[in-house]
């Protein structure tokens, strides 16, 4: 998955006679009758990095956020340097020492960095912003994390973002750093800096613990890596002991899954999708063209143009004249006369907010896009919806299982499972697929790869992914973006494809002999 | 010429400044991430709260301290409604402009037509010797000095002190706030009540210097237009400034035209500075540089768990 090789520091042994930082006792968590947290026994070392692997909902943000002080265990307790901690809020975890990088940022996007890493640090009552600027300016120095002190939030980058939450941290002398998931926004050049951050951090005395589901990634970076399935640690593993990563993704699922996927190729039909000459929002002069039958995967690094032609495909965006055609007939054309079903099927990056409504149930959130399906005249046929909607929920084992569960209660996995239901229910002759597997587990990615490799049957799919891997599996060809040009377009039957990715996604064009 | 700008500029701040102070409270209150629709109610209240208390008492100062400790208070009640109970900021804001104007009506009908010794206009010493500009800015009364420094006062809170910046955070991201160990819920409170008191001192401007007269509907609408203000100065002291005294300078004007005798009907002439208003939205809303609405404005914060 991850194409970046990384150089890591050689990982430091722990001496016999050293005390852990942090002693988590048998610590159990519940939320109603779900156990999040199941008698957990960890210990956090000074200098180390400590990767928290595990599925999506396996329990690993709870349990960070309780030694964050966000949440109260119900049973067990924490203990720092030996002392034993009772958090009942962040402020008290941070004043031990204790930080927290979320996923979603803690930032105020209208202040500055320097503003937002100096806020609610208690010092005088009259600040001075260039006294400010220089304080974060000499502490991101200190740590290798590139940042201007005096630009807006709003104005950064994910990776910048990133940094600032870092520094807030540091700002506060935090000895133990949780990351939940922090490359998850990262392009992969932002995330070997993350990672050079992480070991200058750990190098520098700092205790991390980094939680993620990416084997690659925890292999690469961690010096312990603990296992977290359903709530109980699976085991603690030396991750220079790991004999597959195949072995490691086992233990973590807790039964054998294919990271690979058997795809057979079927003959290609019709075009559904032609994009002739596209240039315009962030495009230049793309050409593109789906078959029923196939999977084109769009392969780049985020920003490349990417949203332009999804947003133009979609219907989200006026393309130029005579630029997009979906099954035979020109955008205008196709968009007037397209009706809910056996059209374009749209599954977008962002899954609570463009894909559904955050507060709706499970039978609002599927009538969003199939609504005219249950038209009577005037009326909408609820009981059928209501109906169609609960069987979709068991043929795709979403859960809770429920039809009445809201979008955001639903995890990321099972929301994705939802999405793809209510498009593929529409029956579509195209799919437009952006990063659909990305933070999900792997039985849901695998699960998500074979439904878009079942529905080749009735559709062709335009794959927009920045997981290679994801690409290689599913697609047959790849067009590789790069700054708003298709660089090439690779046949995947050959072998090699894979290592020709790689430069074309970095702006390296093949000559024509090639 | 000079005889008849002057004497219109001058009238122009003083009918601009309970607007600027009602428009900085409503400011300061929405930095917060509250949203008080309630201004044209504590306006009208905090008059009555600070003739009486001149009237009874003869001290005006103590009238207009007790203008915004009235505002304080029926912010508070706002504050408690959101904050606290978690109430739809909208329908709470409305509510306290009706209870407001009603208490007001109610309470203040013993005093209709008393009058106040209240504020007198009175020449700052050298400033008011400056030409044209002492004559507009320096020959008013006390507390319109007072309302010079205010504004001041509000760009230094937010941009160099660390309550200041708290505050923001509130208004903008209260959960970033709360993780950088700061206490929302209070800096809300904090925010509504410092908003109060200084629509509360608007309200007192109106009737201890502006009128020195009990009468009904004295607020006349400015609670609304310092609303629309707050969205027109993008959440920025300066452009405040130059907003209410934008409505000030109508206000005056439109006095000035009824008094001449003009035959245009005094109806329109008393809607010309709501009219203002729409265009002044609209225009905002027109050349929309960088906003600093706060991006939690409106919402309530709620509890985790």
């Amino acid at each position: 998955m991850s194409t970046c090789e990384f150089s890591r520091p050689p990982r430091k042994s722990v001496a016999q006679d050293e005390r852990p930082i942090v002693e988590i006792c048998g610590i159990t968590k519940r939320f109603g009758k779900v156990v999040a947290n199941n008698d957990i026994h960890l210990d956090l070392y000074a200098g180390r990095i400590l990767a928290l692997l595990g599925e999506n909902g396996a329990g690993k943000s709870t349990l960070m956020s309780m030694l964050a002080g966000r949440y109260k265990p119900d049973e067990g307790h924490i203990k720092i340097d030996g002392n034993t901690m009772d958090f009942s809020s962040s402020r008290e975890a941070i004043e031990a020492g204790i930080g927290m990088v979320y996923q979603h940022f803690m930032l105020v996007e209208s202040m500055t960095v320097a503003e937002n890493v100096l806020l609610g640090q208690t010092g005088n009552f009259f600040v001075n912003p260039s006294e400010m600027a220089t304080r974060v300016a000499t502490l991101a120095e200190q740590y290798g994390l590139d940042v201007d002190p005096e630009a807006r939030v709003c104005d950064l980058s994910m990776g910048e973002k990133q940094r600032v939450e870092i520094l807030k941290l540091l700002y506060r002398e935090s000895r133990i750093l949780i990351f939940d998931e922090p490359t998850a926004v990262l392009t992969p050049e932002e995330t070997v800096r993350l990672f050079e951050a992480l070991w200058k951090m750990a190098e520098q005395g700092k205790s991390i613990v980094f939680i993620s589901h990416k084997l690659e990634e925890v292999l690469s970076l961690a010096d312990d890596i603990a296992i977290l399935r359903r709530g109980i640690i699976e085991g603690l593993v030396d991750p220079d002991c790991i004999e597959s990563k195949a072995d490691l993704a086992c233990r973590m699922v807790g039964k054998e899954v294919i990271l690979e996927i058997d795809r057979e190729p079927l003959s290609a039909g019709k075009t559904v999708l032609d994009v002739r000459n596209l240039s315009g929002m962030g495009l230049d002069g793309v050409n593109l063209s789906v078959r029923q039958g196939e999977i084109v995967a769009l392969v780049g690094v985020a920003g490349n143009g990417q949203k332009g032609l999804v947003e133009s495909v979609c219907g989200l965006r006026k393309p130029p004249q005579d630029s997009i055609f979906i099954g035979g007939k020109p955008w205008r054309k196709f968009f007037e006369e397209a009706s809910w079903r056996r059209a374009l099927s749209y599954v977008p990056e962002d899954r609570l907010g463009l894909a559904t409504l955050r507060d709706c149930d499970m039978v609002e959130n599927v009538l969003l896009t199939t609504r005219k399906g249950f038209v009577i005249g005037p009326w909408l046929d609820k009981k059928r919806a209501s109906n169609e909607t609960n069987g979709l929920v068991h043929k795709f084992d979403i859960r809770p299982g429920s039809t009445q569960a809201l979008a955001w209660q639903l995890s990321g996995g099972n929301l994705q499972k939802a999405v793809l239901a209510r498009e593929l229910y529409r029956e579509p002759m195209l799919i437009v697929a952006e990063q659909p597997t990305q933070g999900l587990d792997i039985s849901a990615t695998e699960e998500v790869w074979r439904r878009l490799l079942e529905v080749r049957e009735m559709a062709g799919v335009l794959l927009v992914t920045g997981d290679l891997n994801e690409a290689l599996q599913l697609s047959d060809r790849i067009a590789v973006i790069y700054r708003g040009r298709i660089l090439g377009e690779l046949d995947t039957k050959d072998k090699a494809v894979a290592d020709r990715i790689g430069p074309l996604m970095a702006g390296i064009e093949e000559t024509a002999s090639a | 010429m000079q005889e008849l700008i002057i004497p219109l500029l001058n009238a122009t701040v003083q009918s601009g400044t309970p607007i600027l102070l009602a428009t900085l409270g409503e400011m300061m209150t929405e930095k917060g991430g509250v949203l008080n629709l309630g201004v044209e109610g504590i306006l009208s209240f905090s008059a009555l709260a600070a003739f009486v208390t001149g009237y009874t008492t003869g001290s005006p100062w103590l009238g207009f301290f007790m203008g915004g400790i009235a505002g304080l208070l029926l912010a508070m009640v706002h504050g408690v409604v959101c904050i606290s109970c978690l109430g739809n900021q909208v329908v709470s804001g409305l509510a306290l402009t009706i209870l407001g104007l009603g208490l007001t009506r109610f309470l203040g009908t013993p005093y209709i037509g008393l009058t106040t010794a209240g504020f007198e206009k009175a020449a700052l010493p050298f400033f008011s010797s400056i030409p044209f500009v002492g004559d507009v800015f320096f020959r008013q009364d006390a507390l319109v000095y007072v309302s010079y420094l205010i504004p001041i006062l509000f760009w230094f809170f937010f941009r160099r002190t660390s309550l200041g910046m708290s505050v923001t955070a509130t208004g903008e991201y209260p959960a970033a706030a709360a993780a950088a160990g700061l206490k929302p819920i209070l800096l809300r409170y904090f925010a509504v009540g410092l908003g109060g008191f200084l629509i509360g001192l608007g309200g007192a401007y109106l009737s201890l210097a502006y009128t020195h007269l009990w009468t009904n509907g004295l607020s006349g609408g400015r609670g609304w237009i310092a609303v629309a203000l707050v969205i027109f100065a993008f959440w920025r002291p300066g452009r405040a400034v130059l907003g209410a005294y934008l409505f000030g300078g109508v206000m005056a004007f439109q006095l000035r035209l009824q008094a001449s005798g003009t035959n245009v009907p005094s109806s329109i002439l008393l809607a010309l500075p709501y009219a203002l208003t729409i265009v002044a939205l609209i225009l905002s809303a027109w050349k929309r540089k960088r906003s600093d609405m706060p991006a939690a404005l409106g919402t309530n914060i709620e509890p985790e768990g």
